[in-house]
């Protein structure tokens, strides 16, 4: 093992660092790194390679402890565990008693967890989509747009570090259909709005347009994904003849491909455990409204079954739901990915 | 190699944290009964010190037990944070909550009854109106003391009915054909937009008052079976969707009302956005100190038979199940609900009312005595004509008022005709369906507790 | 710095050549222009909630923007009737403790996944990895059981206790950021003699400062807006958060209450500002945070 010229390993890392600073995908180039890593280890003689290596395993160990007591008590651990509570009639105070499938024969029959559901589908299929296709066209006007690039991207992320709270406190007087600013603005263009807090019809499209304001995370992936693209291959498309929606369709869509699936995966799991927002707004001491219905998330169910029904058994059969369906509609994305995620000939 | 250290020192730390809990949990074990010397640390849940009403008698009490060191966890009372402490074994000493609640948390086995506590401080259920003594008797036992008494009278904006022509000295609730037309009259609109709700009715909330209007219950005596899909509550229902199908929909009053400055100087009697409604009596509190001109008219609501009748609810304290300081938690609601202690704070308002030039319309107890001191000692005419017969309207409300029965269910009975009223008025199931599903909700609430 | 500035100027290289430089001006002046009316509509509900906790309290339903009076004693008052201050504090103290937590056991395990040599080693990065995907609420009951046991449920620990653990992300954030270091500089360390332990505290802490900042200031963001762990763990209002003691006031001021939104907005302006504070302060970490590993 002849290790290169310091500056020449420098040289080799600082690119490596450049692509895998920038790897969102991650594990491709993460392989290429580890298999440069193995050889740099140079200074010990072969006689005493396996006595280093033994050590060097031990204080792997140590180094890695924290994260291997954290994920068996507080993530393997609680998973099993969950799996185990969701067969038992457990509220926390005595101990679970167990009662074989009856919960999932109740959640079954329960017509809240079929509502609960569908609204946290219909919002997550709503604002999933719109979210990506709206941080995309702005992304696309920060390239266009670009010194002022950085400058308007701080800008439009600034709604997403507004804690999920006070967005909810926020919009629930934004889209009062009577004095909020929302159908104001609409009443400006002629339109007259709905009641978006206490229309039945119109509190989920309401939450949507709310999940809308805060869309900067995605936002910056794409502005950083597209800056990536490398200029060349527009320039190709262009010599070929290509309109300016062929070399988007063509060039572009495949280049940031990588970033679309991670925000459709990474967004899609978080609006189904979507929580916070709707949960200040529709479940307070005012809770008669028509919200306390179609603001019932999945994950607001969960909760007020565990803690303040402290049902926790029942609860834990409605976290295994949803885990199945997150694993599922996961997996279903991952695969339809292979078709569609073009990953510049890592695989 | 130096690196192992980061494994013990993490066990080591869990330790220690759980050490902690462990010392609170022990300094938990010492408790006293009701007899005993009331001292020591008293925690509260619920109850918050709005004005000189509960500050002077909370001083009150300070004052004469030093040795209790009294913690009021201000804010409303919260069912979730009350059962989950509860449940982790370090619930307040006391809590503050609706009376409707009350019996359904003591079926339940979460609070404790009061009779010791009532003999060591001779307090005796038969001081309070039998309408609030009534809620908090539970299986023939006590479980709360009651604080203040609620009615509900009817309130009218003269500006409303002068516009659609309404003499003010023929408003009543007795007929609803009327009630309807009137609330036509009144409403002001354009497109989607209201100007002014012709009649609110208030419902769900005040539904109970309304079935009870038509001749109806919602619950039988003995708390025991729900009526909840009779004749007369399907009337009401009926009743009430068609005058806010008038006014544009729930959607649209619910929105409107979201955004009525209701404890301010532009309430909605003041801005004219409500023509009538029925309301609680402390809202005439609220109208005399932010808007003693607004032109309001107060009048009893009367049921179908043009009698009288007002729905009254309150809160109560209760003492919790494991609560550690029974003795201190038990002289506080002693304290809180003497007529003297009722007496002092009713003068301290009036007199801070009085000092900001502001009126003062009474304060309104569960205990009989205390309201009688209060009315001879305390309340003095406003000098304003609308205010001095709202207090006579309050008062008179008082002698013919209902409380709902005690009921070991009454919380999910409650919740079963909410979701179904709110859900008939939004259009989503007629108000028949919609009932009749709230009934057998509730019925299969109260065989649940029946069963326990 | 060095980093941001990198990213920018690579995307600037990396752009498409402009050969018809007339048209493509004028598209900028349009995009600009898009941006622009795009930015005055996402920070106008900001903008709006800052003026509207000013107003008089019967204004705020009111049309106009401006308020016709400015009240300023509406942030007296909600710290007078709320305990804003100690929500505050303790908010401050959580996320703190969160972060720096987060931070430090995460960098110990990115380090060994990044310079040690062991069996398992990609599997376990993979468990790492797959973690992440895990829904928190699978997981939040047998949790919340755990912390019961120790006797900590009502008291703020389980609310950062379980960052001194590590975090799937961050250890792949920084995980990512070691693997950039010049080898050599981790060389000379050993040459001089440096225990592994010596060469995390001695060489690879000190160069990944930007890293370790991306990691406290998205684990501070993550703390300070979090409703759903305040929600199960505390029940005495002078442990709340600030997320958890919005809800109180949203509850007792706002719809169903006294309706005193002035009061709500307020709070809600107190709430947000020192996370909007926080990002104008480091924005270039959030954006390459974001940028580096998706964000979250």
């Amino acid at each position: 093992m002849t290790p290169g010229t310091p500056a020449g390993r420098a040289g080799q890392h600082r690119a490596g660092q450049d692509r895998a600073g920038r790897d969102r995908a991650g594990q491709g180039r993460a392989r290429q790194d580890r298999a440069r890593h193995r050889r740099s280890p140079a200074w010990s003689s072969p006689a005493r390679r396996s006595a280093t290596r033994r050590a060097e395993a031990r204080a792997a160990l140590g180094f890695l402890s924290p994260w291997l007591v954290g994920f068996v008590v507080f993530t393997a651990g609680p998973l099993l565990a969950s799996l185990w509570l969701s067969f038992t009639s457990y509220d926390a105070i005595s101990e679970p008693r167990w009662v074989g499938a009856d919960n999932y024969r109740e959640l079954a029959a329960d017509p809240l967890v079929l509502k609960s559901l569908g609204n946290t589908v219909y919002y997550t299929v709503l604002h999933v989509p719109l979210s990506m296709a709206l941080a995309l066209g702005l992304a696309l006007l920060l390239v266009a747009a670009r010194r002022w690039g950085p400058f308007f991207r701080t800008v439009l992320y600034v709604p997403a570090v507004t804690p999920p709270v006070a967005v909810g406190v926020l919009f629930l007087l934004l889209l009062n259909g009577q004095t909020g600013l929302v159908n104001r603005a609409l009443r400006l263009v002629g339109i007259d709005g709905p009641q978006w807090t206490s229309d039945p019809a119109w509190i989920k499209p309401g939450i949507v347009l709310l999940s809308l304001w805060s869309f900067g995370t995605t936002l910056v992936i794409y502005y950083a994904a597209l800056q990536e693209v490398p200029g060349h291959l527009y320039e190709a498309a262009r010599l070929d003849g290509a309109n300016a929606w062929q070399r988007f369709r063509h060039v572009t869509l495949p280049m940031i491909s990588g970033a679309l699936f991670f925000t459709l995966v990474v967004n899609t799991i978080a609006s189904l455990q979507m929580f916070a927002e709707v949960y200040t707004m529709y479940f307070g001491t005012a809770h008669t409204s028509a919200g306390a219905e179609e603001g019932l998330f999945y994950v607001v169910y969960l909760f007020r079954q565990a803690f303040e029904f402290l049902d926790m058994g029942y609860a834990s059969a409605l976290a295994w739901l949803l885990f199945l369906v997150i694993l599922l509609v996961t997996l279903v994305q991952v695969r339809l990915s292979r078709r569609f995620v073009h990953y510049e000939g890592r695989r | 190699m130096r690196t192992r250290g980061a494994l013990p020192l993490l066990v080591a730390l869990l330790l220690v944290l759980a050490g902690c809990g462990g010392l609170g949990a022990d300094r938990a074990e010492a408790r006293t009964g009701f007899a005993d010397e009331p001292v020591g640390p008293l925690t509260t849940m619920g109850y918050s010190l709005p004005d000189e009403v509960a500050r002077v008698r909370v001083e009150r009490f300070r004052q004469r037990y030093p040795a209790v060191d009294l913690r009021l966890n201000e804010g409303a009372f919260d069912e979730q944070q009350f059962l989950s402490a509860l449940a982790s074994g370090r619930p307040p000493d006391l809590v503050y909550l609706d009376r409707a609640d009350l019996p359904s948390f003591a079926a339940r086995g979460a609070l404790l009854p009061l009779d010791e506590c009532f003999e060591v401080t001779g307090m005796d259920l038969a001081e309070f109106r039998p309408a609030a003594a009534a809620q908090v008797r539970y299986q023939n036992r006590p479980y709360g003391v009651p604080e203040f008494l609620i009615v509900r009278l009817l309130m009218a904006n003269r500006v409303a009915l002068a516009d659609a022509g309404i003499d003010p000295s023929r408003v009543d609730t007795a007929d609803w054909g009327r009630l309807e037309a009137w609330a036509r009259a009144m409403t002001r609109s354009s497109g989607s937009r209201l100007a002014r709700l012709g009649v609110d009715p208030k419902i769900p909330d005040f539904f109970p008052m309304w079935v009870r209007a038509a001749g109806g219950d919602v619950l039988s005596a003995d708390g025991r079976t729900a009526r909840l899909d009779s004749p007369q509550a399907v009337e009401v229902l009926e009743m009430a969707k068609r005058i806010v199908d008038q006014a544009g929909g729930q959607g649209v009053v619910q929105a409107f009302r979201d955004g009525w400055d209701l404890f301010g100087a532009r309430n909605p009697f003041a801005a004219d956005q409500i023509g009538l409604s029925p309301m609680e009596d402390w809202y005439l509190n609220v109208l005399a100190q932010n808007s003693p001109r607004a032109p309001v008219v107060v009048l009893p609501f009367v049921g179908r038979d043009h009698q009288p009748l007002s729905w009254a609810t309150g809160l109560a304290w209760a003492i919790p199940q494991g609560a550690r300081n029974r003795a201190a938690a038990c002289r506080l609601v002693r304290e809180m609900t003497t007529p003297d202690a009722w007496v002092a704070a009713a003068t301290a308002k009036r007199d801070a009312r009085l000092a900001r030039g502001l009126h003062y319309t009474g304060t309104y107890t569960a205990h009989v005595a205390a309201d009688e001191r209060i009315r001879a000692e305390v309340l003095r005419p406003t000098g304003l004509d609308w205010l001095d017969e709202g207090i006579r309207v309050i008062e008179r409300a008082q002698g013919v008022a209902f409380a709902l029965p005690a009921s070991p269910a009454g919380a999910e009975v409650k919740r079963a005709w909410e979701d179904a009223v709110t859900r008939a008025l939004g259009g989503r199931a007629s108000p028949a369906d919609a009932l009749r599903e709230a009934q057998q909700r509730a019925t299969a609430a109260l065989a649940r507790v029946g069963a326990r | 710095m060095g980093a941001v500035a990198e990213v920018t100027r690579g995307g600037e290289r990396a752009r498409p050549a402009p050969p018809e430089r007339r048209r493509r001006s004028v598209g900028g002046v349009v995009a600009v222009v898009a941006l622009a009316v795009c930015a005055v509509v996402f920070t106008y509900p900001l903008l709006w909630m800052a003026l509207a906790s000013l107003k008089p309290r019967s204004e705020v339903f009111e049309g106009s923007l401006w308020p016709s009076t400015f009240v300023w004693r509406n942030y007296v008052t909600v710290f007078q009737e709320i305990p804003l201050l100690t929500w505050l504090l303790n908010t401050f103290a959580v996320a703190a403790a969160a972060a720096v937590a987060v931070t430090i056991s995460s960098a110990l395990v990115a380090f060994a996944f990044a310079f040690l040599r062991f069996p398992g080693r990609d599997l376990l990065f993979g468990l790492v990895l797959a973690t992440m995907m895990l829904p928190a609420a699978v997981t939040l009951i047998p949790t919340y059981a755990i912390w019961d046991a120790l006797g900590l449920t009502g008291t703020q620990i389980p609310l950062w206790a379980g960052n001194l653990f590590g975090s799937a992300f961050y250890i792949f954030l920084l995980r990512q950021f070691f693997l950039t270091l010049p080898p050599d500089l981790l060389d000379a360390g050993r040459v001089d003699g440096l225990g592994h332990l010596g060469l995390f505290r001695h060489v690879v802490l000190p160069l990944s400062r930007p890293a370790l900042v991306i990691s406290v200031v998205f684990e501070l963001k993550a703390s300070w807006t979090d409703l759903l762990k305040p929600l199960v763990y505390l029940q005495e209002p002078h442990l709340f958060t600030l997320p958890r003691g919005l809800k109180v006031v949203l509850d007792r001021f706002g719809q169903g209450g006294e309706m005193r939104w002035d009061l709500v907005l307020a709070a809600n302006v107190l709430a947000t500002l020192p996370m909007v504070a926080l990002f104008f302060a480091a924005q270039r970490y959030f954006v390459r945070g974001i940028a580096t590993t998706g964000g979250r």
